[in-house]
């Protein structure tokens, strides 16, 4: 059961508590991973350790691979090459261990939307094994706490984008996981919703457990995580708490920009003739 | 959009009155635009339109010449009068199953036009007459009342009844679209869209034993009732008073046509009051906006409580759930549940049946089962993250194959029953019914297996069952799956043959036939398991395509 394998968010929080020499424990390892799509290298051999108990970023502009990253750390997708070990655990080689402590909300990829979402809330956590009376429950108050009570017995397929990234991520906390996997939680989420979001993650991250996002809103990553892992062209250019990674720039917007290189592109000067109004 | 330039200086033409004038041959230039804009977009649409235009210009043709060829036969007035029918049905349905077909269906684009409701009935009547499928309901029409016509009063009643036909035509499509503006546009609408395949591969079927039936008596007299009651239905009255004044019955004539208009009249003046409470209501959005929930609170019902709990359950009733409310599944299994009824009863009803055509319904229901995470769609992720063992694969291939066997098991039962009683044999009915679970249960071992080894995508938009690019990958899972559970049938087949020669009792082949089915289940599900632990990822990525 999920709930009985919560040993390794103590251990963070304990790993937290020893202060800066205790490195904390991994929650996610991963080494060497490749992955090519024909001609095409998605992810080009990277090497992560994210420690447990944080709010992790991984950020990157669009194409970086992170979708193709979190889809292989989460046993989505099959690697070329590199492993990926979760509390310890190889996800490929230990898939049972693994799959009870990770909750996953994928980015382009549907749900069950022909459910309501009571319903998907319900179907999902009994295919996790929970008994029918603490899904009834646990659901009853995530609807509630994501702010989608009202629109419980309204069908996914009718649902907003806000409301799905809600529900997705009901389905995902439902079963209590360790690690959370989040791709692009907040793309084209409204604010309230983006707030209601935030809160439940805070909390959950609160308790000790670690969630896992992937953005490209510098902002957001820099007022939500403590740890960034930053990702270009298929490879991680850097990864280390906030500050370690901002270094002696002003924001993380300006330290991303000088480590994927695109600091210095000028996009003023060949575009001299562009002034609205000024003149013609 | 060529609509707005087309529409825009009459919006800037002043009063409402002014622009009401010139509104009819506005909107059949706008008409006009959108059928040549819409050809701009792409070669491929304009290559089908014309392939399309020129084939119905043939068919219409030479429909036309069949009617005329038909003139003055005795079968004339009751082709036309079905003719005119079929035609009419076609209109009033097409609004519903294609309403892309046509952008000027929707009148809501027009809401921010300063348009009077009769002005714009007019010139929307006007304009729908342009087109493809008025083309060719004008060539029946013009044919059918040439085939019934005799003499100059029958030619005055056959001008009026052409006109008046194809106006009702053209009219009750927009009507029915006006009135369904907000289904039409909406999810709902779409879902139902993608179940007009199912009508039109039901329809064939019902269409080709009613025409075998009436072929094989020879005799268009069966027809007789029928065509008292269809000359009284507008618009196969107005066609039906070109007959009646030919035949001199001027009074019944009369009657027919008046029918006729009163029908057009009333159709108008439902569209107009349709169109005037269409655009001066609020649109969908602020309705959906501001309703409450649209699906009332389904409760633990009686089947859940039934359920067994963890992955069995919840897996069982997401399949029975999607089956009812996903339109592609709802459509595939309808048309299997149809076709295998229609088959064996029709067959049976028309004395050329058999209790062992009751297989057909077994096998089509058991074809179903070939591509189970196919329509999953991309949301198999979702069972991906939660299967970790062979057990769980196991778990939830069995759960899947339960919600199918909870139809297809009293299904079968039901129609070789039927059969049965139609054909009256009931002496067939034990060994039919082995034979029948057998087959299903070889059907279901192989789609199991299959489902594991040869996954696709199915859209769920539009008709398409594959996604383009895996259509090779599906016929060959479906026909490597048939053959599969045919050899596997064989030794029950070979058994059947030889309790026939050898004159022993067949009802052996109930329960032969009953555990040999469930044994190839059993075994293709234990089959399917360890592959479908192991292959998660490239079965997600073989459905998501969709």
């Amino acid at each position: 059961m999920p709930d009985q394998a919560f040993d390794h968010g103590a251990a963070a929080q304990s790993g937290q508590a020893g202060g800066a020499h205790t490195a904390p424990p991994a929650a996610v390892r991963v080494q060497g991973l490749w992955k090519r799509f024909g001609e095409q290298i998605a992810v080009a051999g990277i090497d992560l350790e994210l420690p447990a108990g944080k709010f992790i970023g991984l950020v990157g502009p669009n194409g970086a691979g992170k979708t193709t990253t979190l889809s292989m750390v989460t046993g989505l997708l099959r690697p070329d090459q590199g492993t990926v070990e979760i509390g310890g655990h190889d996800v490929w080689r230990d898939p049972v261990r693994v799959k009870s402590r990770i909750g996953v909300l994928p980015e382009g990829l549907r749900l069950f939307e022909r459910l309501s979402g009571r319903e998907l809330l319900a179907y999902s956590g009994r295919l996790r094994g929970l008994p029918g009376a603490e899904v009834d429950k646990r659901a009853t108050q995530l609807l509630d706490v994501l702010d989608l009570a009202g629109s419980q017995h309204k069908l996914v397929v009718d649902y907003s984008t806000g409301m799905r990234k809600k529900i997705g991520l009901a389905a995902a906390l439902l079963h209590n996981p360790q690690v959370l996997f989040l791709d692009e939680p907040f793309e084209g989420v409204d604010p309230v919703s983006a707030q209601t979001i935030r809160g439940v993650l805070e909390r959950y991250t609160a308790s000790g457990a670690t969630v896992i996002f992937s953005s490209h809103v510098m902002e957001l990553v820099e007022s939500l995580c403590d740890w960034v892992a930053v990702m270009a062209a298929g490879r991680i250019r850097a990864q280390g708490t906030l500050a370690e990674v901002r270094g002696d720039a002003p924001t993380l917007q300006s330290a991303f920009l000088e480590l994927v290189g695109a600091q210095g592109r000028d996009a003023g000067e060949s575009l001299d003739w562009l002034g609205g109004g000024a003149g013609r | 959009m060529s609509a707005d330039s087309v529409v825009a200086p009459a919006g800037s033409a002043g009063p409402a009155d002014a622009v009401s004038s010139g509104l009819t041959p506005l909107f059949v230039r706008l008409k006009l635009a959108l059928l040549k804009n819409g050809l701009r977009q792409s070669s491929g649409r304009t290559a089908a339109f014309i392939a399309s235009f020129v084939l119905v210009v043939l068919f219409s043709a030479a429909q036309l010449l069949g009617l005329i060829l038909l003139r003055g036969t005795e079968y004339a007035p009751v082709f036309t009068l079905l003719i005119t029918l079929v035609l009419a049905l076609g209109w009033t349905f097409m609004p519903l199953f294609f309403p892309s077909g046509d952008e000027t269906l929707d009148p809501s684009r027009l809401v921010m036009l300063p348009l009077r409701p009769r002005p714009l009935v007019r010139a929307l009547l006007v304009a729908s007459l342009v087109g493809i499928g008025p083309l060719f309901t004008v060539c029946l029409v013009v044919g059918s009342v040439i085939a019934v016509a005799h003499g100059f009063a029958g030619a005055v009643t056959a001008l009026l009844g052409a006109v008046l036909t194809v106006l009702t035509c053209v009219a009750v499509a927009r009507t029915v679209a006006t009135l369904n503006v907000r289904l039409l546009t909406s999810r709902r609408g779409r879902d139902l869209a993608v179940l007009s395949g199912l009508v039109i591969a039901v329809g064939i079927q019902v269409v080709n034993f009613g025409w075998q039936r009436l072929a094989r008596s020879g005799d268009l007299s069966v027809l007789d009732p029928v065509t008292d009651v269809v000359q009284w239905i507008p618009p196969a009255s107005a066609v039906g008073a070109v007959h009646s004044v030919s035949e001199g019955a001027y009074g019944r004539g009369v009657c027919q046509l008046l029918l006729a208009v009163v029908a057009l009249v009333l159709l108008l003046w439902v569209w107009e009051r349709g169109l005037v409470k269409l655009m001066t209501a609020p649109d969908g959005s602020t309705l959906q906006a501001s309703s409450g929930p649209s699906r009332k609170e389904s409760k633990a019902g009686p089947l859940s409580r039934l359920l067994p709990d963890g992955r069995t359950g919840a897996t069982v009733q997401r399949v029975l759930r999607y089956i009812w409310r996903d339109p592609k599944t709802k459509g595939a299994w309808i048309t299997s549940l149809a076709i295998g009824l229609i088959i064996p009863v029709f067959n049976a009803l028309q004395g050329t049946g058999s209790v062992y055509l009751a297989c057909i319904a077994t096998g089509m229901l058991g074809m179903l089962t070939f591509n189970q995470f196919g329509t999953d769609t991309s949301a198999f992720w979702m069972v991906a993250t939660s299967i970790s063992t062979t057990r769980d694969a196991y778990e939830e291939l069995r759960a899947r194959l339960l919600a199918l066997l909870a139809i297809t098991v009293p299904y079968t039962l039901l129609v070789t029953c039927v059969t049965a009683a139609v054909v009256g044999d009931w002496r067939t009915l034990p060994e039919v019914l082995g034979l029948a679970f057998a087959l299903l249960g070889a059907l279901l071992a192989a789609g199991m297996v299959a489902s594991m080894r040869y996954p696709y995508s199915v859209p769920s938009e539009g008709s398409k069952t594959v996604v383009p690019g895996q259509g090779s990958l599906a016929w060959m899972s479906l026909v490597a799956g048939v053959v599969v559970s045919m050899v596997l049938c064989a030794p029950l087949i070979a058994l059947t043959v030889w309790l026939h020669v050898a004159g022993h009792a067949t009802w052996i082949l109930l329960p032969v036939g009953t555990v040999y089915g469930a044994l190839a289940a059993w075994a293709g599900l234990k089959a399917a398991a360890p592959g479908t632990a192991r292959r998660l990822p490239e079965i997600l990525g073989a459905v998501s395509k969709g």
